[in-house]
């Protein structure tokens, strides 16, 4: 029994490694990952896959820290591996109380690298301050569920308040709505290193979706948290999206658009607990499996594409492009576009297919799946526009870069999101997988959407990447490799030298949607954009603190006929409350 | 000079020649144009159009300074279309040829201001003429203001108004070709002279033809969204239907003495956006009609080939299409010695710059530069 539990104590022990020896700290962490996953994944055991996830995202990450992490000081890699460490043991974890312990293992070790490379202590402080609400909603639930079960074991739960309570505090770790903040600010301005970045987006907030499904499956089908869930996971993807697409800050864009995957991922378990059929729950379950897969591997990809332009600000972008960076960044992108043929494509389509067919349980839930389905798709449409954002725009095309490690981990990413498209009929349960041998769609390889009995949609991953790139070498084999004729652009006549930047290229929706951004132009006529969600919680803590000094002037004031007044009140509302109880 | 002397500022600016700023009544030394470009900012692009692009028709270059979409500043350079005009020292018959060449589309414009202003210099007499030459104006300015129109359209992508006031565009020309042998009058205005039949200027058809193209655009909420709202420029210092669209009663015709008009209604709307400048234009298109309808001019001008020698200065401004046209010349025996022009589009370049400036996007500039009918022609001349 004990081997089971040698990876957890692999990477506790890398991280004491890795004090002294930061590349075989790393080294014993990628190893562990792979034991990890090796141990502990179950084919269609779609928890399971979780730890899939988690595992190719520690791999690469840690593989690319080797050579990324050279820049930064002794300390990041011990809290590096140890916030690892933490989710480790959070996926290890079968009751609330080892739950909880990895929660902070992998919480404290992040605010510390935010703090150690801090340009503010803002940062920090508003990562721990989120993390610490985390925290304390889990430990409610987790005293609720006590109360409810007499255990702290994970087991059937018969009331969905657990769940509810459960859920927002992992939504303030996920950086959800009305929680943004806490996700995009502490990697954007925190300075957080790009491998950091990586595994907080991609995985630490996947520690909260995994949370959350797992208290959903113990959990009784509830339509009202599951709306409530549907609705705040699809303005977490319009906000997300949006804030992504007009981000300067490059961090600050993957950050924003980790939100939207995680509103995605959200919606989605919105839908798993309000459905009670139990094959499209199921299907549902294999989309959000499929999503988070996608988005995580992607995200570090992403992570890993900002980290190595070696700067924060598109603006600053001087690096040199080069085909291998380019190749991994596509697939990457693609897949967070959702678009084939990446792993986020099959994602996104199943997601979709899962909320239209949700239109056909038809009253509250019908309508809020089917326009769930439409605000998601839609929002789908600035993700593409921000990824392109970041395709282009990490680069300085006017000259090539050398080849180095970074850039392959980068190739990694993009064809492991490929790979997984094209294999993806092997790691769905065989309900959902048919074929159609008369149009040579053989028995296996077709991923079917199911309501019921019936089927909805399909589509084989594999037969749309064998046709693209047979097409695409018949084509190279017939016609050769294209002849480009490059001509000097014409431009009105004269000479320019001005590009269109990443700024002018999301400006457009910086103007047409400025009642919702907030847009201005300051006295340096710049364009400038606010947070609504940010400035709402600002003008949410003022108004409070102003509550607060009036209270404290009116009624706290030291005078004995106010104190008596306001017992005389406080008593007779106790009682009130106790007596409609 | 009777209606022009040196001196002070006095009344509205009117424009600048080479030497001197133009005021309604007189001229001063043209005061150094300090360079007002606004700073370019993190984020913004220098966005590159013309000299030599679609939908320019005349050689310019746009450097617009942009956050993206939006539009902060442009930066103009006209000077691709170099019009240095070897003038000086020629006869003054000789020198109306090169005149009347210098904006074919406003020629009447510039050959009558430019004879007007030689017969203020040699003091002649030319009351007789009056009425003749404000029905040529009046003539190429429902020309100009039709074409101002279709440019509108041409923007919007209203491809079927476009050619149908291209087609009355061409109706006018050839009403203009029937009476004065020249479409674009040329050899028609002389010194004390004038050529052309007036009695075959006939306007019903195109005062219908244009009312129907020009209620079917004002039903148009595609057309009025577009041009409704962008180019505001409420600015004093401007000239023509650009001044009148903001509500400026600012009119050559009103305020100089260099042709006398009747009683006229002065079309002036107030927001000063191209929406104002289209109805100031369409507007005054059924005015320019009825003001050579009252003039009732229906004789036949025979050249009148006369001696021209002397010596003396004179000016004469004239409101051309586009706003006011003046013209300086002092002549020596016969021979020019000196001419200064002001055209409107040097007014109205800057109230198309200062136009832009105001919170508009990319989609406007088209509407904001077809709505002051600039000429790059008139506004690079260079007199040698």
């Amino acid at each position: 029994m004990i081997y089971y539990y040698i990876p957890l104590i692999a990477v506790f022990l890398a991280s004491l490694i890795s004090i002294r020896y930061r590349t075989a700290g790393y080294i014993i962490t990628a190893i562990a990952s792979i034991l990890f996953f090796l141990f502990t994944f179950k084919i269609f055991d779609y928890i399971t896959y979780f730890y899939l996830i988690a595992a190719i995202v520690w791999i690469i990450t840690s593989v690319f820290s080797i050579s990324y992490s050279k820049k930064y000081g002794r300390w990041l890699a011990p809290l590096f591996i140890l916030t690892i460490a933490g989710m480790m043991t959070i996926l290890y974890a079968n009751n609330f109380l080892v739950f909880i312990t990895g929660w902070e293992i992998m919480s404290i070790p992040a605010y510390l690298t935010v703090a150690i490379n801090k340009r503010n202590d803002i940062e920090a402080y508003i990562f721990m301050l989120f993390s610490e609400i985390s925290t304390v909603l889990i430990i409610t639930a987790a005293v609720l569920s006590y109360y409810y079960t007499g255990t702290f074991n994970f087991t059937g739960l018969s009331s969905d308040v657990v769940l509810l309570i459960f859920a927002i505090g992992a939504m303030s770790k996920m950086g959800l709505t009305p929680f943004m903040i806490s996700e995009w600010l502490p990697i954007a301005h925190g300075s957080a290193p790009a491998n950091s970045s990586a595994i907080f987006s991609a995985t630490m907030t996947l520690m909260g979706v995994y949370g959350i499904l797992k208290i959903a499956i113990l959990s009784p089908v509830s339509i009202d948290i599951g709306i409530l869930f549907i609705i705040i996971g699809v303005i977490s993807v319009l906000f997300g999206a949006l804030y992504a697409y007009i981000s300067e800050n490059m961090k600050s864009l993957g950050g924003f658009s980790t939100i939207e995957n995680n509103g995605v991922l959200m919606a989605a378990i919105g839908l798993f607990i309000a459905v009670n059929d139990s094959v499209l729950k199921e299907f549902v379950l294999i989309s959000i499996a499929i999503f988070a897969m996608a988005h995580s591997i992607a995200k570090t990809g992403l992570f890993i594409s900002i980290g190595h332009t070696g700067v924060e600000y598109f603006s600053a972008v001087t690096g040199g492009k080069d085909t291998v960076n380019q190749a991994g960044k596509f697939f990457a992108m693609s897949s967070l576009s959702g678009l084939f043929p990446s792993l986020g494509g099959l994602g996104i389509w199943m997601i979709l297919e899962s909320f239209f067919m949700g239109a056909y349980l038809y009253g509250p839930l019908g309508i809020a799946s089917i326009i769930a389905g439409s605000l998601i798709a839609m929002g789908e449409g600035f993700a593409t526009a921000a990824m392109l954002k970041i395709f282009y725009f990490t680069d300085s095309h006017r000259r090539s870069s050398g080849k180095n490690l970074e850039n392959y981990t980068i190739l990694g990413t993009g064809i492991t999101l490929v790979f997984l498209f094209a294999m993806s009929f092997l790691i769905i349960g065989k309900n959902y997988i048919s074929g159609i041998p008369s149009v040579l769609v053989f028995n296996g390889l077709m991923i079917e959407s199911r309501l019921g009995v019936s089927d909805f949609g399909l589509i084989t991953p594999l037969y749309i990447l064998i046709l693209l790139t047979v097409f695409t070498t018949i084509v190279f084999l017939v016609f050769g490799k294209p002849k480009a004729r490059i001509a000097h652009r014409w431009n009105g006549g004269v000479e320019n030298d001005q590009y269109y930047n990443s700024f002018t290229y999301s400006n457009n929706i910086r103007l047409i949607l400025k009642r919702i951004l907030r847009t201005t132009s300051t006295d340096e006529n710049r364009v400038e954009t606010v947070d609504v969600f940010w400035m709402i919680m600002i003008n949410i803590a003022m108004a409070y603190r102003k509550f607060a000094k009036f209270t404290a002037y009116k009624i706290m004031n030291s005078r004995i006929s106010a104190y008596i007044t306001y017992m005389i009140a406080a008593f007779i509302l106790i009682i009130i409350i106790v007596s409609l109880i | 000079m009777k209606y022009y002397e040196f001196g002070d500022k006095t009344g509205r600016y009117v424009g600048r020649t080479e030497k001197y700023d133009v005021y309604t009544s007189t001229l001063t030394e043209a005061d150094k144009e300090e360079n007002d470009n606004e700073e370019k900012t993190q984020g913004e692009i220098y966005f590159n159009y013309g000299p030599s692009a679609g939908g320019l028709r005349e050689s310019v270059n746009f450097q617009i300074l942009t956050p993206g979409e939006s539009i902060r500043d442009v930066i103009i350079n006209s000077g691709f279309k170099n019009r240095n005009i070897s003038i000086i020292g020629d006869s003054i018959s000789d020198a109306m040829l090169k005149v009347e060449r210098i904006n074919g589309f406003h020629s009447a414009s510039h050959s009558i201001a430019y004879a007007l202003a030689v017969e203020d210099a040699l003091n002649i007499e030319n009351d007789d003429l009056n009425d003749a030459r404000i029905v040529e104006i009046e003539l190429e300015r429902i020309r100009s203001n039709i074409d101002v129109i279709k440019g509108l359209c041409e923007s919007a992508g209203f491809a079927v108004p476009e050619k149908q006031l291209l087609l009355l565009r061409e109706e006018v020309a050839r009403i203009i070709s029937g009476a004065f042998a020249h479409r674009y009058y040329f050899s028609v205005n002389r010194i004390n002279s004038i050529e052309g039949d007036f009695s075959r200027i006939s306007l019903r058809t195109v005062e219908k033809q244009f009312r129907s193209i020009y209620e079917g655009l004002l039903s148009s909420k595609i057309f009025l969204d577009r041009i409704q709202e962008n180019g505001i420029v409420l600015n004093p210092i401007s000239t023509g239907p650009a001044a009148r669209a903001g509500n400026f009663r600012y009119d050559a015709r009103l305020d100089s003495k260099s042709l006398i008009y009747g009683k006229f209604n002065t079309v002036l709307e107030k927001d000063g956006d191209t929406f104002s400048r289209f109805l100031v234009r369409a507007e005054e298109i059924f005015e320019s009609i009825n003001i050579i309808e009252s003039y009732g001019v229906k004789r036949i001008f025979r050249k009148n080939k006369m001696e021209l020698s002397g010596s003396g200065d004179g000016t004469a401004r004239i409101e051309s299409p586009a706003g006011d046209l003046f013209y300086y010349v002092k002549i020596k025996e016969g021979k020019l010695a000196d001419i200064q022009m002001s055209p409107p589009s040097y007014l109205n370049i800057r109230n198309f710059r200062s136009a832009l400036r105001n919170k508009n996007i990319f989609t406007d500039f088209f509407f904001v530069w077809e709505s002051f009918g600039i000429w790059i022609s008139e506004l690079e001349v260079k007199f040698q």
